[in-house]
């Protein structure tokens, strides 16, 4: 295996890369071990009390004594992953289909639609707090025209579904660009061909556009479901784990910075996260990228 | 010429050293005259703590009070405070007290702030000047062997305030027993007027907690005594017919908070009060200056939560509450301790009072709160939380943690289980903590 590179180059292209792999270990790789190290101990973080190693004492308490919680957010986390990543993707999709037509405002929409990626998650969370505020909020009011009403955020029922539908919002507008970048390297001639032969709109998107933004696909799902399975601070702020959005990542959280000081567990608990989140990604990355060599 | 040049170069050199000196020599002097200091978001005492950091810098010059807050005590709080232990960022925490402890005291059956107390995080007070003019069975809320580990700035009472306009309206009188106070529900609800607010959102089944407390204070205590004490020691359990009795009088009660409770922010509840939304407002005493503020021309009153049938049962529920605590890791502890004296001293710890209603924990004092005077005889007295609710443990047993409990509680309401089913839950999980 030989490289472009050779002598003074690959020297210099070798301390070019030095600080970012530097950074990169140090808070990517440290942080990642450290976690794993401290899933094998008791470290509760005060100072002057020595972390001493108990073996798989968490992962025993996580999975047997915790039982009903890991099982519980390990469900809400399947839930709210998989809903996420289906209907962003095919939210972004039908929007970026929509953004490739010429119509008046088309610019005005498409900055709407990608506004949400520039709003921090508080004020995301916040902002749709006050709209599903029970007593009194927009939602609820219009809710009353037809004389219903909802807790929203605090019901059973509606929390999830909510909460899904805010992650979606905030993060639709950047799917959405991807799936545009892609639909606009197809190939012109592709469609006059296909139109020449006489297929509609469905079966050209069907047959040429979806094939050909396969890439597109693949980073989309891979970022939406690794995304998804990891995220705790829209969560937290809309709903602090409660009413069945509990979460990992939550869960997590809350065992190590909420009614407990067992930063070991919380560590075993992440672990589990971690390992969750590696295979998905790994069978997610084998299938898709697969697709695009049999569609490329 | 070039000498001249070289002279004047030195000389600004020089200077700028001097300058440079000058800038920098007060600087450190004047390190370790800061003070760090973190509590949550209570805002009548945030406005209050906030205008005493500025009377404490005026009285001591050259001092400096960094104030930060966070909203949530729940959730961003216990962030900002695990960052202070362990990265020393603040000199002043603000805590709720440590007692009641549990029998066994390990990593699995304490709270944060019970593990950072008895692994000697916090500095003890023993001899600090001011300890001598304070109730010591208030200040016994956060001791452990001995040692005082944090100055507790008074108790809040928990019951039901409610709007003297609306009881005249329906012509009724502040209940004393517990079926006299579902029945002064039913006749409200019967006028469509919301009888009890309490919000949960943004806190969690938490804040049921002005309904389970006085009712496990006033149905189960009088059965068994101290019951942190009887339930680690056995003498009672989670299944205790007294407590399958609470719960079914929690439901009972919960029947009549306004709709949707689960989703409406906490904050919300001394402004929807205050506005006449409901009747009567569940809630601790320390949200009673927001309910002024959110309508000066109020007309409230206050009783204990009636949870007996035995009226001599039903009394006040003494909550502790803000309790500040000098970490061991504070770079500049002298100055917090300072500020700890300023505080306690009568004009200034008064001004706090009266700010915020709490009723205090000095022995000595004139004050003139809201709350003393809408809670009038009951200001300051009742039955302690301490003996009422046991020690939860932070991990461990799933259903006996504090979340989880409270979660409980509130799945029970909402019919997936039933007041037995939940009451097994705990003592099964309160088996496993025990081993």
């Amino acid at each position: 295996m030989s490289s472009i590179y050779r002598g003074r180059d690959r020297i210099q292209m070798r301390i070019g890369m030095a600080p970012g792999l530097l950074v990169y270990f140090l808070f990517g790789i440290v942080p990642s071990v450290a976690t794993a190290v401290i899933s094998l101990t008791n470290y509760s973080g005060i100072p002057g009390i020595p972390a001493q190693f108990i073996g798989l004492t968490n992962y025993v308490q996580a999975f047997i004594l915790d039982s009903a919680g890991l099982t519980g957010s390990i469900r809400d986390t399947l839930v709210f992953a998989v809903s996420v990543t289906v209907f962003q993707n095919l939210f972004a999709l039908g929007l970026a289909h929509l953004f490739t037509k010429k119509y008046p405002g088309r610019a005005v929409f498409r900055s709407l639609v990608f506004m949400p990626a520039s709003l921090g998650v508080t004020v995301i969370g916040l902002t749709w707090a006050l709209i599903f505020n029970p007593s009194g909020g927009p939602a609820a009011n219009f809710l009353s025209l037809w004389g219903g009403n909802s807790a929203f955020f605090g019901s059973n029922s509606l929390a999830m579904p909510l909460v899904i539908f805010v992650q979606i919002w905030a993060n639709l507008g950047f799917t959405t660009i991807v799936y545009l970048a892609g639909m606009n390297t197809v190939p012109e001639e592709l469609y006059e061909a296909a139109k020449l032969d006489g297929a509609n709109g469905w079966r050209i998107f069907r047959n040429i556009t979806f094939p050909m933004i396969a890439p597109s696909t693949t980073v989309n799902v891979l970022l939406a479901a690794v995304g998804s399975l990891n995220t705790y601070d829209l969560i937290y702020v809309l709903t602090d784990g409660l009413y069945h959005t509990n979460t990992l990542g939550m869960y997590m959280f809350n065992t190590a910075f909420q009614g407990s000081s067992n930063l070991g567990l919380a560590a075993a608990i992440n672990m589990v996260e971690f390992a969750i989140t590696l295979i998905v990604a790994l069978v997610l990355q084998k299938v898709l990228r697969k697709r695009e060599e049999v569609l490329g | 010429m070039k000498k001249n040049t070289k002279i004047t170069g030195a000389i600004a050199v020089a200077l700028t050293m001097a300058t440079g000196l000058t800038i920098t020599a007060p600087a450190l002097a004047s390190s370790q005259n800061v003070v760090n200091l973190i509590t949550w978001v209570n805002p009548p005492a945030v406005a209050v703590l906030k205008k005493i950091n500025t009377e404490f810098e005026k009285a001591n010059p050259g001092y400096t009070v960094n104030y930060q807050t966070t909203a949530d005590v729940t959730g961003g709080y216990a962030t900002m405070q695990q960052t202070a232990v362990q990265g020393g960022s603040a000199d002043i925490m603000g805590t709720f007290p440590i007692q009641p402890l549990p029998t066994t005291t390990n990593q699995n059956s304490l709270s944060p702030t019970q593990l950072w107390a008895v692994n000697n995080v916090f500095t003890p007070l023993n001899g600090q000047p001011w300890i001598k003019d304070f109730n010591s069975s208030v200040l016994a809320n956060d001791q452990y062997k001995g040692k005082y580990y944090g100055l507790v700035s008074g108790v809040y009472q928990d019951g039901v305030f409610y709007n003297k306009a609306i009881f005249a309206k329906y012509h009724l009188t502040p209940p004393k027993t517990f079926n006299q106070f579902m029945q002064i529900a039913k006749v409200l609800s019967s006028h469509h007027v919301v009888p009890f607010f309490d919000g949960l959102q943004n806190v969690g089944p938490l804040y049921l907690q002005f309904i389970t407390y006085p009712l496990m204070q006033e149905v189960w205590l009088p059965k068994v005594g101290n019951i942190n004490t009887a339930l680690w020691t056995g003498k009672t359990k989670w299944t205790d017919p007294a407590f399958i009795t609470v719960m079914q009088r929690e439901k009972e009660v919960m029947k009549y908070l306004e709709p949707n409770f689960t989703g409406v922010p906490w904050q919300q509840m001394p402004g929807a009060f205050a506005n006449g939304k409901a009747a009567m407002l569940l809630d601790g005493s320390w949200d009673l200056p927001s309910v002024v503020q959110a309508n000066p021309h109020i007309n409230m009153g206050y009783f204990p939560f009636p949870g007996s049938n035995n009226p001599k049962l039903n009394q006040s529920l003494l909550q502790p509450d803000l309790t500040f605590v000098v970490l061991n890791n504070s770079p500049h502890k002298a100055a917090a301790l300072k500020w700890l004296n300023f505080f306690a001293s009568p004009k200034i710890y008064a001004q706090y009072v009266n700010a915020t209603g709490i009723s205090p924990s000095r022995n000595v004092g004139t004050y003139n709160s809201v709350s003393s005077r809408t809670l009038g005889s009951w200001f300051g007295k009742g039955v302690s939380l301490a003996t009422i609710f046991p020690a939860l443990p932070g991990s461990g047993s799933y259903y006996v943690q504090p979340k989880n409990w409270w979660q409980l509680q509130l799945e029970m309401y909402q019919g997936k289980y039933t007041p037995q089913q939940v009451a097994q839950m705990y003592q099964n999980a309160w088996n496993q903590i025990q081993k």
